[in-house]
């Protein structure tokens, strides 16, 4: 039943998402150009390319759906509200997400076309770039919290909140998150201006239907892991937890789907080398703080 | 809610098998409103207007293989980082000792590596 | 009846769908979206999304009326839409190899949106129909061409042979109306084998038998057939294994220690006999063809040692290959073993010394951010590129002959939608100056300011196109806003706005990461012909205003920048746009250039005019009040040349902004 009760909620939240990205991408807020457009794309003519690796093409946009409901399935609404409260919760919602890579490189070779294979490879630099610094700071507030279901992350946090605990820890996560979701200005594998739409490029109609929901789906599971992790779950006065869950959610989504609009794309070389060169001693330096604190205060 | 491991497994399973029915049933829906024409110059992949009917499947001359490396032996490292990160506390001194040293030849690494000019655009 | 339905009844979930499909209406713009700004054509008020690429688009908006070979890609365009797809012309007279539009209006915002009314209604009605039939035209078709598998650049479109080997030739797919299909690349020649002949190329594979009554392919060796006959792969005729039991199994090769030089490795000894590279069972006595593959033969040279009688059929076979030479025999590898040094030894190399494949990807006509009608191609190694070839889709000069002074200034601007009023002004400065008239000076301070308020226009959609880019959504669509509502203004109008659009260059000027995108990014080394603001932002004093009367009588002064990167060229263009604002408040009037009465004059006339772009030239030779001919010479010829050296080696989306920043106009160049 809760997780009819879950999944319900994650279509919604989806939507929202849906809606909050087209407000930052043409300026307008409309609540129902979400479900026009998928009903639109309902009807539309899916198509494939001439001389496509098949099973790679098809994959993609599914194997980026199951990616994101698995990480959504370990984010935790409220005590017990949760889809699968696994002991190991943090490092499975890693794993779910590392298939994102995967789920693009497939898309990018799929369609056997040029803008689609640059956007793939583009994609796995900016991998590289970001994955360290997805795993560091869940180490670090696993550290924190003595255990990797991400329930026991949330109530670690009932003193303070790790955002004030590991702020560095936070910001780094957040970035790579937008890295990772491929949200402006990290959209390196579908930029527009750069590829005309690459990776999304060659998908259409219901295929493109799912990816698109797919990546909503990937935005609201990385904007649940940012509030479990660093935003204290739903831990709040008043309201009810489910809640404080959402209200957070969605408001962490808006953040990173807005400002991420007002800088440039950024570039593959200055990412890989901000990632490596600023982001790595960072976020272990991150790990080592929050070592020696942790050791010596008790919350 | 199911506590055992094998059964919340069961449930993702599940839960991914579910997924992949629902958007077969996406799929069908689609094609029962219509199907796809195929039409000349429709398969080939868009590019801004010009037909570009060559295959891509080369060897990609990707340029951020030295991170690659790098990211191999942090990749395993953060292998070892999750368990500890959870008896850490446990452990005490010893274990920030421990996981310093290894992080610490890691990092030195790092900075060889950098010094030597891998992790720059190649 | 919409010509890009889909097949079906429109009953009940289509109803539905056709709704919502006319209500979310996706727009691909040809030529491209800085036309239509140009053009005064406001989409994103009129409630249209635009798509960078036409899988996402279900409307292809036609702006104007297209050359013929821009109207070949958006056909290709148009193609490659996916259905319901529908074709909203506006001001186009003709869409020749497209199917008639499905909705027309004037080229105006108001008939933007009658003719989108139109468009939804005929969409919610017709995207399915009970009968359709498919979209065919001639750009679409496609036509075998016939190449020789090692040596690319030989393209023939009759079978044949190749006239640097001799091989046979093997067919192609190509595009049936692609001129660009045989221009040979200018890289060394076997650097692009093409997928199909070499994409299995075994050299660690093969599992030669033991037997001699086999077959192998000498280009193929993990191709082994029982019989004689042609590889299934290239087609070439297929040579007996060699007969020598040894161990062929992976790379244990100790038995061949006596294969050590293969690199002249021939069957014969005495040196006027000729054989084929790839066959060197094959000996004649004198010159000729080979039987089996066609190549010719080559000379052969004496070996003193290594001659135990061994059988080199498939051994030697790689030697002559450029590019597939298998190499000194190793000890311990397999003689067939082709390393990746080898098999890439005739490749260009890149900058990390790696060779590695090469493919050409087209950036135009429509690219999003580029300027439309730039018909680039760039071929990348990786995601950096390795060659360029530019050419420009609506180029070419109008024929002038027999014109009056009045119909040709009309069509003179029209050719450049982009600087229209620039080249009203050329035009009449050309021809008052064949008749040696001059325009008092309220008129041509009130023309100054008109060209003027266009190169402010012309530099907001250049900013609405680099936000485009690079990503910056609020800048794309605040410029574009901009540069529409002061497109037409009246002065009052541009005054009352003068604040608000100072400070929103302030801002972009301020957009954080700026600096990290674009600094360094598209240098032209000193001394090259550049123009425009693209010179000025290198330092160059070079301003066609500077000198002129009516400008100095407003108190002009050359704006200069330091760097000449995109960085610099973006602030050179800020700049610009402040003192096109004080030049106009300084000029109090404005009004566009009208060709004045010249009367019947016989002569020659010309003038130079700084459009947002550059310097423009034009001559015009005039007989009894008619044109004869008009030479025009447009700022971005120049700057089309230097785009090879300005890209090389850069990554994609680093290169992509240095041609934007550039600011090229295609319109009007050398076809």
């Amino acid at each position: 039943m809760s997780i009819a009760i879950l999944l319900l909620t994650l279509t919604l939240g989806a939507y929202f998402i849906a809606v909050i990205e087209g407000w930052a991408v043409h300026g307008r807020f409309s609540l129902t150009r979400p479900a026009l457009s998928a009903v639109a794309l309902f009807g539309r003519e899916s198509l494939l390319a001439r001389t496509p690796d098949r099973l790679f093409f098809e994959a993609a946009p599914v194997l980026l759906l199951v990616a994101g409901l698995l990480a959504v399935a370990v984010i935790p609404l409220a005590p017990g509200l949760i889809i699968a409260d696994l002991a190991t919760g943090a490092l499975f919602l890693n794993a779910a997400l590392a298939y994102v890579l995967v789920a693009l490189i497939m898309a990018g070779w799929g369609p056997n076309g040029g803008y689609a294979m640059i956007g793939g490879w583009r994609f796995l630099g900016q991998f590289i770039a970001y994955a360290m610094l997805i795993v560091m700071p869940i180490t670090a507030v696993a550290m924190r919290a003595e255990s990797l279901s991400t329930t026991m992350i949330v109530t670690s946090q009932a003193d303070l909140w790790n955002v004030f605990y590991q702020p560095l820890g936070f910001v780094l996560f957040v970035l790579a998150a937008m890295g990772l979701a491929w949200l402006p200005p990290l959209d390196l594998p579908n930029a527009p201006g750069d590829l005309a739409g690459g990776v999304e490029a060659e998908y259409t109609g219901v295929r493109l239907a799912v990816l698109r929901l797919a990546r909503m789906v990937i935005i609201l599971a990385l904007a649940g892991a940012i509030v479990t992790f660093y935003l204290g779950g739903w831990l709040g006065p008043w309201l009810p937890g489910w809640a404080w869950s959402v209200i957070k959610m969605l408001v962490v989504t808006t953040v990173m789907l807005t400002t991420g609009r007002l800088v440039p794309r950024v570039r593959e070389a200055d990412l890989l080398a901000a990632g490596w060169k600023l982001g790595i001693p960072l976020a272990l330096a991150n790990i080592f703080l929050v070592g020696v604190i942790a050791l010596v205060v008790d919350i | 809610m199911e506590n055992s491991a094998l059964g919340q497994y069961a449930i993702l399973l599940g839960l991914t098998l579910g997924t992949v029915g629902f958007v077969l049933c996406l799929y069908a829906v689609a094609r029962a409103i219509a199907r796809t024409r195929a039409e000349p110059g429709k398969d080939v992949p868009a590019t801004a207007g010009s037909l570009a009917r060559d295959p891509v499947w080369v060897r990609y001359h990707a340029r951020y293989y030295g991170y690659a490396l790098l990211f191999l032996s942090f990749d395993m490292e953060m292998a070892f980082m999750y368990p500890w990160s959870v008896v850490y506390r446990k452990e005490g001194l010893v274990a920030l000792l421990d996981m310093g040293v290894f992080l610490a030849i890691l990092f030195l690494g790092l900075l060889y590596g950098w010094s030597q000019g891998a992790l720059r655009r190649q | 009846m919409m010509h890009g339905a889909r097949t079906g009844m429109r009953t009940g979930l289509r109803r539905l769908i056709a709704g919502a499909m006319a209500r979310d209406l996706c727009a691909f713009v040809v030529p491209g979206s800085d036309v239509a700004r140009a053009r005064g054509l406001d989409l994103a008020r009129a409630g249209l999304h635009l798509a960078a690429t036409p899988r996402h688009a279900n409307v292809l908006l036609v702006v104007g009326t297209l050359p013929p070979d821009l109207r070949d890609a958006a056909t290709v365009a148009y193609a490659q839409m996916p259905r319901p797809r529908a074709i909203l012309a506006l001001g186009a007279d003709t869409l020749a190899p497209l199917p008639a539009a499905d909705a027309t209006g004037p080229l105006t915002q108001v008939g933007l949106v009658a003719a989108l009314a139109d468009l939804r209604r005929v969409v919610a009605n017709g995207a399915f129909a009970a009968k359709v039939t498919d979209f065919d035209a001639p750009a679409l078709q496609t036509r075998i061409e016939y190449t020789c598998p090692m040596h690319p650049e030989v393209i023939s479109d009759e079978p044949g042979n190749c006239p640097i080997c001799g091989m046979t030739l093997m067919p192609k797919e190509a595009s049936a109306s692609s001129p660009a299909a045989h221009q040979p690349k200018q890289s060394a020649p076997a650097h692009q084998p093409p997928a199909v002949a070499h994409a299995a190329h075994g050299h660690s594979t093969h599992t030669a038998a033991e037997t001699p009554a086999q077959y192998t392919c000498p280009m193929h060796l993990e191709v082994i057939s029982d019989e004689p006959g042609n590889c299934p792969k290239c087609g070439m005729f297929l040579v007996p294994v060699d007969a020598k039991p040894v161990g062929h199994s992976g790379h244990d090769h100790h038995d061949h220690h006596d294969h050590h030089d293969h690199s002249k490795h021939v069957a014969t000894e005495t040196p006027t006999q000729y054989t084929c590279p790839m066959h060197p069972e094959v000996i004649s006595d004198e010159p000729g063809s080979c039987p089996k593959c066609g190549m010719f033969l080559v000379p052969v040279e004496a070996k003193p040692e290594d001659h135990s009688g061994h059988d080199h059929d498939g051994h030697a076979g790689h030697e002559g290959h450029a590019g597939h030479s298998g190499g000194p025999a190793i000890d311990g590898i397999e003689p067939h073993f082709m390393s990746m040094v080898n098999l890439t030894r005739d490749m260009p190399a890149s900058a990390d010394g790696l060779k590695m494949e090469w493919i050409e990807v087209p950036f135009g006509p429509f690219f999003p951010g580029l300027p439309g009608g730039l018909g680039l191609t760039l071929t990348l190694d990786g995601d950096a590129i390795a060659e360029t070839r530019v050419q420009s889709l609506v180029g070419g000069s109008i024929a002038a002959d027999g014109l009056t002074p009045a119909e040709f200034v009309e069509r003179f601007a029209d050719q450049s939608p982009l600087c229209r009023v620039a080249n009203r002004q050329l035009a009449c400065l050309a021809l008052e100056n064949a008749a040696s008239v001059a325009p008092d000076a309220r008129t041509a301070t009130a023309r100054a300011a008109a060209v003027e308020r266009e190169r402010i226009a012309s530099h907001l959609g250049w900013l609405a196109s680099f936000a485009a880019q690079t990503g910056l959504v609020w800048m794309e669509r605040r410029a574009a806003a901009k540069q529409l509502s002061i497109q037409a203004a009246p002065v009052d109008q541009i005054a009352a706005n003068a604040a608000s659009l100072r400070a929103f260059l302030h801002r972009v000027r301020k957009t954080p990461l700026l600096r990290a995108k674009l600094a360094g990014n598209g240098r032209i080394g000193e001394g090259k012909p550049v123009v425009g603001p693209v010179a000025r932002a290198q330092g160059v004093q070079s301003d066609a205003r500077a000198g002129d009367w009516v400008y100095d009588a407003l108190g002009f002064q050359v704006v200069t920048g330091t760097g000449g990167d995109a960085l610099a060229r973006l602030h050179q263009r800020c700049d610009e746009i402040n003192q096109s604002l004080e030049l106009i408040a300084r000029a109090k009037e404005l009004s566009v250039p009208e060709p004045q009465n010249i009367g019947t004059v016989t002569g020659q006339g010309q003038a130079t005019v700084e459009t947002p772009r550059g310097a423009a030239h034009l001559v015009v030779e005039l007989l009894g009040g008619k044109l004869v001919t008009a030479t025009y010479r447009p700022p971005s010829a120049a700057h089309i040349d230097l785009l090879a050296d300005l890209i090389q080696a850069q990554e994609i989306a680093d290169a992509l902004v240095a041609v934007g920043s550039l600011d090229l106009s295609p319109w009007g160049l050398p076809a």
